[in-house]
């Protein structure tokens, strides 16, 4: 195969991944703490033919998420959570520990507070929040304190992660790296922070992704009529 | 070409939204009926190249990784717990929990529901039963000669009869509290079921504890905020377009590359 297919099918790979991520930005537009993911490409140098330097390709070195916040919708509901500012909330999952912004949570038969999918929502110290039974009313306050009938039962706080988080759907993130408290996040009771998918941004870059795509399969198109038209001129000499 | 499968699921999860609000919509005017919410998330993601493996022998390692995700799932349809508005009746037998708290109850197969829908009515044996004959579980009779009862806030119960100024207590309505009221599972007919996930029921007297109070002659109206019903239902029809405009534009993709021989 020629060089300029090489580097175009490489291209064409990182295309189709790219309209992955975009599919997924846009099939979670509604979805409660959804962050944006964006691909990055990068170059990479392959040796090409002999005595030239290598041809340039573009590969799918990674992704990053844009943690810009989502807007919040209030829903009125009691444990309704958005956090205002940075910072995650810690669920202690079968997998382990992991940070949330999606907070949608509710009480346990026991009493503990839980995220939708049944797991124990932490405090920074790792402990369980415990809600007695007998309190109707919750009030939650921006610094997290949980409180009812003038009684303090725990603080639901946030952390923010060291080093890099990784996704692990659910819109739920691990910090390999573990996470430490932090004051900057404030609490919003009976709201929740809704997706930041901007569904402008997505459909141009949804555009964007196909047109090249196409200009791509248009060069194998080229590329393939310049090859025959050579083999033909051979044949002639 | 998996963004035609993650485009499918981002139709599938705005459906299920118009389904849930639409089934609000038309509960908008049944009595004490809370709204439900779907909520999202999204799918695993697949690892194509994990963060943190190490990339060089001095250990530096990949800061973000390559993490494609594969779409959305719902994640729950839950209840809003919501103090619908109070609407007078005038009827004796029309009561209304100003609170949290259900009524229980009892089903001729011996089991218990729990209902906030107060419309009660007078059965041929002048028992107190819901719109579906079933009777409460507090198993009040009204006797046949009462010219008029009244209910309490705290859900007492009183009989008055011709030519007796002073009425006779015949009863004690109770309430029936959850400690995660999201858990229980509906059963249609404005009637839920205690499940694992809300707790066991807990019988109280109405006004302590935490539990609501009874208002005689009003009933509780549906908490459906229509505006807000109708601009998720319009936020949701744009997601499903959004959606399938990913479905034609990976289609597009897809017939480019057939196009090439």
């Amino acid at each position: 195969m020629s060089d300029a297919i090489l580097a175009a099918l490489a291209r064409q790979e990182g295309l189709m991944r790219e309209m992955q991520v975009v599919a997924n930005n846009i099939a979670n537009a509604n979805t409660t703490g959804y962050k944006t993911d964006r691909a990055l490409f990068a170059e990479f140098i392959a040796g090409g033919e002999k005595g030239s330097d290598g041809i340039s390709m573009g590969s799918l070195a990674g992704h990053s998420f844009d943690l810009a916040p989502g807007e919040l919708r209030v829903t009125g509901g009691q444990f309704d959570l958005a956090i205002q500012g940075e910072g995650f909330f810690l669920v202690q999952t079968p997998a382990g520990e992991r940070l949330t912004r999606a907070g949608h949570f509710q009480l346990s038969s026991e009493g503990n507070l839980i995220d939708a999918a049944g797991n124990n929502v932490l405090d920074p110290a790792g402990n369980e929040i415990q809600i007695p039974e007998q309190i109707t009313k919750v009030a939650i306050a921006a610094d997290g304190t949980i409180s009812g009938d003038g009684e303090i039962f725990g603080r639901l706080g946030v952390v923010t992660p060291e080093g890099e988080l990784q996704q692990e759907g659910g819109t739920m993130f691990s910090a390999p790296e573990g996470y430490q408290p932090t004051e900057g996040g404030q609490l919003v009771q009976g709201a929740l922070e809704q997706s930041n998918v901007s569904p402008i941004l997505e459909i141009s870059r949804m555009i964007e992704v196909q047109r090249a795509y196409e200009a791509g399969q248009a060069l194998f198109d080229k590329e393939d009529e310049r090859v025959s038209r050579f083999i033909e001129t051979l044949r002639q000499l | 070409m998996k963004s035609l499968q993650i485009a499918a699921t981002g139709m599938a999860a705005q459906q299920l939204r118009v389904d849930v609000i639409s089934n609000n919509i038309a509960n908008m005017s049944t009595a004490a009926y809370r709204p439900r919410t779907a909520e999202f998330s999204d799918l695993m993601y697949q690892q194509y190249l994990t963060p943190g493996t190490i990339t060089s022998q001095v250990g530096t390692v990949v800061p973000a990784g390559i993490q494609l995700g594969t779409g959305v799932k719902p994640s729950t349809v839950s209840m809003e717990i919501s103090q619908g508005g109070l609407r007078e009746t005038g009827s004796e037998l029309d009561l209304a929990i100003d609170g949290t708290g259900f009524f229980e109850v009892a089903l001729p197969s011996g089991e218990s529901v729990y209902t906030r829908d107060g419309k009660l009515n007078r059965s041929p044996d002048g028992e107190i039963v819901t719109m579906d004959g079933y009777p409460l579980a507090d198993g009040i009779i009204i006797p046949e000669d009462a010219r008029r009862i009244s209910i309490s806030r705290d859900g007492e119960v009183v009989a008055y009869f011709d030519n007796e100024a002073v009425g006779q207590p015949i009863g004690t309505i109770s309430l029936v509290r959850f400690v995660n009221e999201k858990g229980l599972e509906a059963l249609g007919d404005n009637v839920f079921r205690e499940t694992e996930a809300s707790g066991p029921p807990n019988r109280l007297v109405p006004e302590t504890e935490g539990v609501g109070a009874l208002r005689q002659g009003y009933l509780e109206d549906s908490s459906v905020d229509v505006v807000k019903e109708i601009s998720e239902l319009i936020e949701a029809q744009r997601g499903y377009e959004l959606n399938s405009k990913v479905i034609s534009a990976s289609d597009e993709m897809l017939a480019a590359t057939t196009r090439v021989r």
